[in-house]
């Protein structure tokens, strides 16, 4: 797994991919950084996180995980791949834990604001620490879908365009149905911004989480005899 | 050793690989031949795992490619078609992330990739990115991708496809180097490669096997008769009697009346005799001279093409 996960982040930093999911982030972030601290005084880095992760990974997200399995079944490095002495499940794990590391850098760098707040004000660092950490699980979340999506497809854009539907029909959600209001990932994300871990909405994002990657590795696993 | 037995690959309705066997000993260069689409690449994908086959089993070195996974892998070196590669990747990169997902041993590693990148001629460019090389060099670590950790059994899917005449000497003659040490099997539809490397042949169409031996018997086998082909300059016609005097002569044919006064014949004779002592002993008697004397051999080309029409005529 670790021989992959190396492969996949050196990757991600070898091509534009990386830096643009980098960068990508750091510009959402900043905008809302200049929109409500530096225009209105108003400090809140929760809800710089909250925001960021609305419009943020929505951008980030396809980029990371579109090509994963997409790419590689195109270019028939698949084969490679799976005929290695490599279980999927390792192949899967490597795979998705490199994109979750590219998140993890991003939000490594967002500390920055942290810093700027605290030079001038107190900033509570627990409040940030525990965002952080919901941001991260809600970036697993997605990314897992993602991951998903691509398994499913030779065509990265199809896999982004799927990922990205997934992330923007919860916006819309409680005007459509109210009865699936209640897995919309931003709303398991929304407590960990005021501080708060709640065991409901960490369990709800790992098993969501989980239950991606179980699926995108049952399916890979059926690709074989199906193929 | 690898045995395919009794494997099945269905796609939806289609059979593409129609309950096929057959053994590979270890230390033997094993040539899949067929034409496009005969099933040679869905079988090498079953052989190596990428696909499961829908029925029938495949043993590698004892272990079952299907139940043993990750064991029968580990003893297969594979090149696929269409030499798939990491583009962003330097040849040595490659080389090395090939050799960890093969669990080369972390103090092995560095000398295992050395020796392969020196065994494939790909020295001076191992820092080069994968995606500015050339074809015949993409092919090349594609080919060291499949020989590093040193599997048992090596398959290779096309290996000369898209080089140039050179290049393709340089392949032949580093699989017929392989083949020493390694069990390889190789597929392609260009019949020369197959005398010049391998030991024995595979033939398989429209996703069945139809033969199954060394090139030379497979030559030996369908050919018919014993074909000589004379050119000779022949003043007073004397070729057409010449089986009053050679009885053992089936048939005289004109292939070529060429400008110079010579013509060239096709002269045929039962397989079991060979006529070539009894025209130089003959024509000259005859007042012909002869120019070129030459017997004409079959070709595995020959027995492919008969093979797959014997097969054909049988259906019908």
């Amino acid at each position: 797994m670790f021989t992959i996960y190396k492969k996949e982040l050196k990757s991600y930093f070898l091509s534009p991919i990386g830096y643009i999911a980098v960068g990508l982030f750091l510009a959402v972030y900043s905008t809302f950084f200049f929109l409500t601290t530096i225009q209105f005084g108003a400090v809140d880095l929760g809800n710089l996180y909250y925001a960021t992760a609305r419009y943020g990974l929505l951008l980030i997200v396809p980029i990371l995980t579109m090509r994963m399995f997409a790419e590689e079944r195109k270019n028939g490095t698949e084969q490679l791949l799976l005929t290695s002495p490599r279980s999927i499940t390792a192949i899967v794990l490597g795979k998705f834990l490199a994109a979750v590391t590219v998140v993890l850098i991003t939000l490594v760098i967002s500390l920055i604001y942290f810093v700027i707040i605290s030079f001038f004000g107190k900033a509570n660092i627990v409040t940030v620490l525990v965002t952080m950490l919901g941001f991260l699980l809600l970036g697993m979340a997605a990314i897992s879908f993602g991951m998903f999506a691509s398994s499913i497809t030779e065509n990265q854009i199809i896999a982004a365009i799927i990922t990205i539907a997934f992330l923007v029909i919860p916006w819309f959600l409680p005007d459509i149905n109210t009865a699936f209001s209640r897995i919309n990932l931003m709303d398991m994300f929304m407590k960990f911004t005021y501080g708060l871990i709640s065991i409901k909405d960490l369990v709800s994002l790992l098993s969501f989480t989980g239950m991606c990657t179980l699926v995108t590795i049952l399916f890979m696993k059926r690709r074989k005899t199906v193929k | 050793m690898i045995e395919v037995k009794n494997v099945t690959k269905k796609y939806g309705s289609v059979t593409a690989v129609d309950n096929i066997s057959f053994e590979v000993k270890d230390g033997e260069v094993v040539g899949f031949l067929g034409p496009n689409g005969a099933g040679k690449s869905t079988t090498m994908n079953m052989i190596t795992g990428f696909i499961e086959p829908t029925e029938g089993q495949i043993i590698i070195n004892g272990k079952d490619i299907s139940k043993k996974e990750r064991k029968a892998k580990k003893e297969i070196g594979y090149m696929p078609e269409n030499v798939p590669l990491y583009y962003e990747l330097t040849v040595k990169e490659f080389v090395t992330y090939m050799a960890e997902l093969k669990f080369v041993k972390r103090q092995a590693r560095k000398e295992e990739v050395a020796k392969v990148l020196k065994e494939t001629g790909l020295e001076d460019v191992q820092k080069k990115l994968i995606r500015n090389l050339s074809r015949g060099y993409k092919q090349r670590v594609s080919l060291a991708g499949a020989l590093v950790g040193n599997p048992a059994v090596i398959i290779l899917d096309e290996p000369t496809v898209g080089l140039d005449p050179k290049q393709i000497t340089e392949i032949r003659a580093l699989i017929k180097e392989l083949g020493k040490k390694h069990t390889v099997i190789l597929s392609t539809h260009i019949l020369s490669e197959v005398s010049q490397i391998c030991e024995k042949v595979v033939i398989i169409n429209k996703g069945k096997i139809i033969a199954v031996d060394t090139p030379e018997n497979l030559e030996k086998k369908t050919k018919e008769a014993n074909g000589i082909s004379v050119t000779v300059e022949d003043p007073k016609n004397n070729m057409k009697n010449l089986k009053n005097n050679i009885p053992e002569i089936e048939s005289i044919e004109m292939v070529k009346d060429n400008k110079d006064g010579t013509k060239q014949f096709m002269i045929t004779s039962n397989a079991e005799v060979d006529l070539r002592k009894k025209l130089f002993e003959v024509l000259p008697k005859q007042d012909i001279t002869i120019f070129e004397l030459k017997k004409t051999e079959s070709t595995l080309e020959d027995a492919f093409i008969k093979l797959i029409d014997t097969k054909k005529e049988e259906k019908k």
